[in-house]
């Protein structure tokens, strides 16, 4: 709402003159036709983008000040459904079972990631079979990973197969509330990292040869070069996957919807927060908390958005 | 002693190129072993799939799995639904994603800033978050149980205009001046002119646009809510709620899910790469 309040000012100026701003002698209605054509042609994609994005985040605030079950009559109840939730249980676990699995998803997956796309940009042999084999899971369905998964964190699994090997009695993962969440949490990083590892190589591959071939004639090992040359130049790329990579986990839902079919269980150790919302409509017919719910979700997300800007959106220095 | 330390140089680049490769491997066999172990479960008879400790390969390989699944869910059903949400999708953006990043790029018009900042904080607000009021919407605009609902709400996409509207400004301007000074309509120099030197980024943008809705779970999930109208993704998901103790059938469910997803990302691997690297995001 902001965004679309502040910006009115600088969008009623008139339109900068480019170029070929001096045909306007040759065809003087030129501007003015451009003017209607370039508004007709980007209405169609902006307005139904706002009718399923912005819109809805609004409406969202509005919803959450009724009290309202989908059958019944709306009726205001002001800031209540808030009050219910900071006061509610379960929101504060889904709040941390989703801050959890973000502060434990998006660092470990930057660092898999980081570290597969630089030792892919060695020049090896096989570069590209590698980067498909990273990069596939990421282009695959969510739900049918997760069936996959839950078959391999079966009791009578692979991965208890593989534990056995090693002498560990693999616990049944989804059906223990200590592994539930963390079972989630490596199969999402097993998913995205390799999503990152490609952004992470375009990264790379922008920074200049030239660094490196300085660096080596100083005698810098490759583990110099990694930690003062590679990290600190792909700043600007580290803090666009960290962000998304943010953004991306506060909202997880189809992992948790599927592993724990639908319940968040066992015990709730695996009900994030849009999964609570999603119950809140679905199981418990209560709109006014899910929208409320949603808010707050836009509000964790964007706090978390501004901490890592302040973290690591400066501009990089050579 | 200057040869001896250039030797041990190359050998010691030598070894670590060979750790490196000793890595990479292990790191791909983590990513293949998932979809290898499903693949032989789905060859697997029930019994045999519940063995413990696990067995890699199956005794014999038992295709009938396959066969079964497509009489007991009608997954051919599931295919279709999941065909026809994912092409309208792709249209939808092709069309809409194309013509507003053209706008943005290369007319000037009043109201461009505003829209291009909305397009922009749009990029920042994920689907998930929008259940409940999406959800709302849906229903009250009667999209709710039909192919509507499945392709509208993804028709357009921030990420596509913002892709299109890169593509189009790296264009060089003089193209269209002489355009202009012919006289050209607009809409004529976009579709005639400009749209066809864009061609790889509209590749790029169908491939997108394919794969978030053949993939899509959440979207299915709100919208159909009767089996006729379900995609793949949810239909599995459906299935394994019902036969949860079938794991072979679940699996060749996957596998057949899975395989038009690699076959498209096998042939146009480097689109999507490029995809990535020219916005940045998915």
């Amino acid at each position: 709402m902001t965004v679309l309040t502040t910006s009115k000012a600088p969008a009623a100026a008139p339109p900068q003159r480019s170029g070929r701003g001096s045909l306007r002698l040759f065809k003087p209605s030129r501007r003015a036709r451009d003017a209607r054509i370039g508004f007709a042609m980007t209405l169609p994609g902006v307005a139904i983008l706002f009718l399923f994005t912005l819109g809805p985040a609004l409406y969202a605030f509005y919803l959450s000040l009724f009290s309202w079950s989908l059958l019944n009559h709306m009726h205001y109840v002001g800031l209540s459904n808030f009050g219910f939730l900071f006061t509610s249980h379960l929101f504060w676990t889904a709040v941390a079972n989703t801050v959890t699995f973000a502060l434990v998803v998006v660092p470990t997956q930057t660092i898999v990631a980081l570290c597969i796309a630089v030792l892919l940009n060695q020049n090896l042999p096989a570069k590209g079979f590698f980067r498909l084999a990273f990069f596939f899971p990421a282009v695959s369905s969510s739900a049918v990973i997760s069936i996959i998964f839950m078959w391999i964190y079966n009791k009578f699994g692979i991965l208890n197969g593989f534990l056995s090997i090693i002498g560990i009695h693999g616990p049944n993962w989804l059906a223990n509330p200590l592994f539930a969440l963390k079972a989630i949490m490596i199969m999402n990083i097993w998913t995205t990292s390799g999503y990152f590892m490609v952004v992470f190589l375009s990264g790379l591959q922008a920074i200049p040869q030239n660094i490196y071939d300085a660096s080596q004639m100083d005698g810098a090992s490759a583990w110099q070069r990694f930690i003062h040359i590679t990290v600190p130049l792909l700043r600007p790329t580290t803090f666009f996957v960290v962000i998304m990579g943010m953004i991306g986990t506060l909202q997880m839902f189809d992992q948790s919807f599927i592993l724990s079919g639908g319940t968040g269980g066992p015990l709730h150790s695996t009900t994030t927060i849009v999964l609570l919302i999603y119950q809140y409509i679905f199981s418990y017919g209560k709109v006014g908390y899910g929208a409320a719910a949603t808010v707050l979700l836009f509000v964790l997300t964007m706090g978390i958005t501004l901490v890592v800007t302040k973290w690591l959106g400066k501009p990089i220095e050579y | 002693m200057q040869n001896s330390r250039r030797r041990t140089r190359r050998i010691r680049r030598h070894i670590s190129r060979w750790l490196y490769l000793a890595i990479l491997t292990m790191g791909a066999l983590v990513m293949f072993i998932p979809f290898a172990w499903s693949l032989s479960t789905s060859l697997k008879p029930l019994s045999e799939s519940l063995v413990y400790p696990p067995v890699w390969i199956p005794h014999v390989f038992d295709w009938e799995n396959y066969v079964k699944i497509w009489h007991l869910v009608p997954l051919a059903r599931w295919f279709g639904n999941s065909a026809i949400a994912a092409i309208g999708v792709t249209i939808g953006n092709l069309v809409c994603d194309s013509m507003a990043g053209y706008a943005l790029a290369r007319v000037q018009f009043r109201g461009q800033r505003l829209m291009f900042i909305g397009v922009l904080a749009m990029l920042m607000v994920p689907f998930q978050s929008v259940m409940l009021p999406v959800y709302i919407l849906l229903r009250a605009f009667g999209l709710l149980d039909n192919y509507y609902g499945l392709i509208i709400p993804l028709a357009v996409q921030a990420v596509g205009i913002f892709l299109m509207r890169q593509a189009f400004l790296n264009l060089p301007s003089d193209l269209e001046d002489a355009a202009i000074m012919d006289g050209a309509g607009r809409f004529r120099m976009f579709w005639q002119l400009s749209l066809p030197l864009v061609l790889p980024s509209l590749l790029t943008l169908a491939l997108i646009s394919f794969m978030l809705s053949w993939n899509n779970f959440l979207l299915p999930l709100l919208v159909a809510s009767r089996p006729h109208l379900w995609t793949v993704p949810l239909g599995v998901v459906m299935f394994q709620q019902e036969y949860f103790v079938n794991w072979p059938y679940l699996m060749a469910a996957a596998v057949m899910t899975t395989i038009p997803v690699a076959v498209i990302f096998l042939v146009f691997q480097k689109w999507f790469v490029r995809g990535i690297a020219t916005t940045g995001m998915r």
